[in-house]
């Protein structure tokens, strides 16, 4: 198993900092989050478009690109793209026994798909809702808004992590016990 | 053109994220758990790098910020439904955009929940805006909060960040 990165967290980084420099400098600071809730706003509005403008929150983001894809949603579609790039060049795509499961996983809670998938369809709906209620993630609150010195950026980072910490510990008291 | 720029931007942050060891599961969690923290030092050397650079930018007025508001009780509620979605899911909002670019599906129902979750978030809204306007400081920073230039801030908190990395943070493997 590849497990290991292929570069080091100093060089990762360092070229992420130098990224979240060069797009400060060209359009503005890094972010991901937003565009889920630009998703729905887009897919709701070609299904009911009456339904998607009634509501305040998908109205406030989609009206900002006429409903349509903008710079932030192609910055998330490029990370797709770049990501399953690097995965196919380095032979990394789905190095798994079993694409929905991390062997880490396994090894705590067993062989069972609908079980992780299930931890993660929750988790990733905890994940947004916590992010839009926060007004960012972990790109756009703590990397790019930590860089700006932002006060409730620095509040969000202790928080994520100080919850993150607890849940990590509780799920895998197996692990932490042997 | 701006939509270019977005998408070269995007490819070169997935492309970090994956080739960093960001968008896997086991070195997340290895993070969360304190024992592998090589995700925790990615993050801390991305904030110092940047950090200088956009305040430097900043002195030639060449940094397009974009300061979130600061509202410290909501953001804390925000930050601690986050932090366990973030152990659950073993992704966040953007790694699993990258994880599921490598085929993993788990990775893709994260992103699934995500959109259901932004969609419950912007159901319950209007209900929400107490957690916003309550203790909200508006747009602020550390170094306009001290009224001084950013550099001044930037620079000895990178230097921390620095020490942090290299010296504090270490890794505890089983």
């Amino acid at each position: 198993m590849h497990d290991e990165p292929v570069i080091s967290w100093k060089v990762a980084g360092a070229a992420l900092g130098l990224l979240l420099i060069f797009a400060t400098a060209m359009v503005k600071p890094l972010g991901v989050s937003t565009q889920y809730v630009v998703t729905d706003a887009i897919v709701l509005h070609s299904a009911a478009p009456n339904l998607a403008e009634s509501n305040e929150y998908l109205n406030k983001y989609g009206e900002k690109d006429d409903w349509s894809i903008g710079y932030g949603w192609m910055l998330v579609l490029g990370m797709f793209i770049g990501g399953g790039i690097s995965a196919f060049a380095t032979k990394r795509f789905r190095d798994r026994d079993n694409p929905s499961i991390p062997s880490m996983w396994s090894a705590e809670f067993g062989e069972s798909s609908p079980r992780r998938l299930t931890h993660a369809f929750i988790g990733g709906a905890l994940l947004l809702f916590g992010a839009r209620l926060a007004g960012g993630c972990t790109s756009g609150h703590m990397i790019s808004g930590i860089s700006q010195l932002t006060i409730g950026s620095f509040i969000f980072g202790i928080s994520i992590f100080a919850s993150g910490i607890v849940t990590a510990r509780m799920l895998y008291k197996k692990r932490l016990a042997s | 053109m701006k939509l270019f720029l977005g998408l070269l931007i995007g490819m070169a942050f997935g492309a970090i994220l994956q080739l960093g060891g960001a968008s896997s599961y086991k070195k997340i969690m290895g993070s969360l758990l304190l024992k592998d923290m090589d995700v925790i030092k990615l993050i801390l050397m991305a904030i110092a790098v940047g950090t200088v650079g956009i305040y430097a930018l900043d002195l030639v007025d060449m940094a397009n910020m974009s300061i979130k508001p600061t509202y410290v009780v909501g953001i804390i509620i925000a930050g601690l439904i986050f932090g366990v979605g973030f152990a659950v899911a073993g992704y966040c909002p953007g790694t699993c955009v990258v994880a599921s670019a490598e085929g993993k599906t788990d990775a893709m129902m994260t992103v699934v929940g995500g959109l259901a979750g932004a969609m419950l978030y912007a159901l319950v809204y209007p209900a929400m805006s107490g957690l916003i306007g309550v203790t909200n400081y508006g747009e602020v920073t550390i170094a306009s909060a001290l009224g001084v230039n950013g550099i001044w801030i930037a620079l000895p908190f990178s230097a921390i960040l620095f020490v942090l990395m290299f010296k504090v943070v270490k890794d505890r493997y089983e």
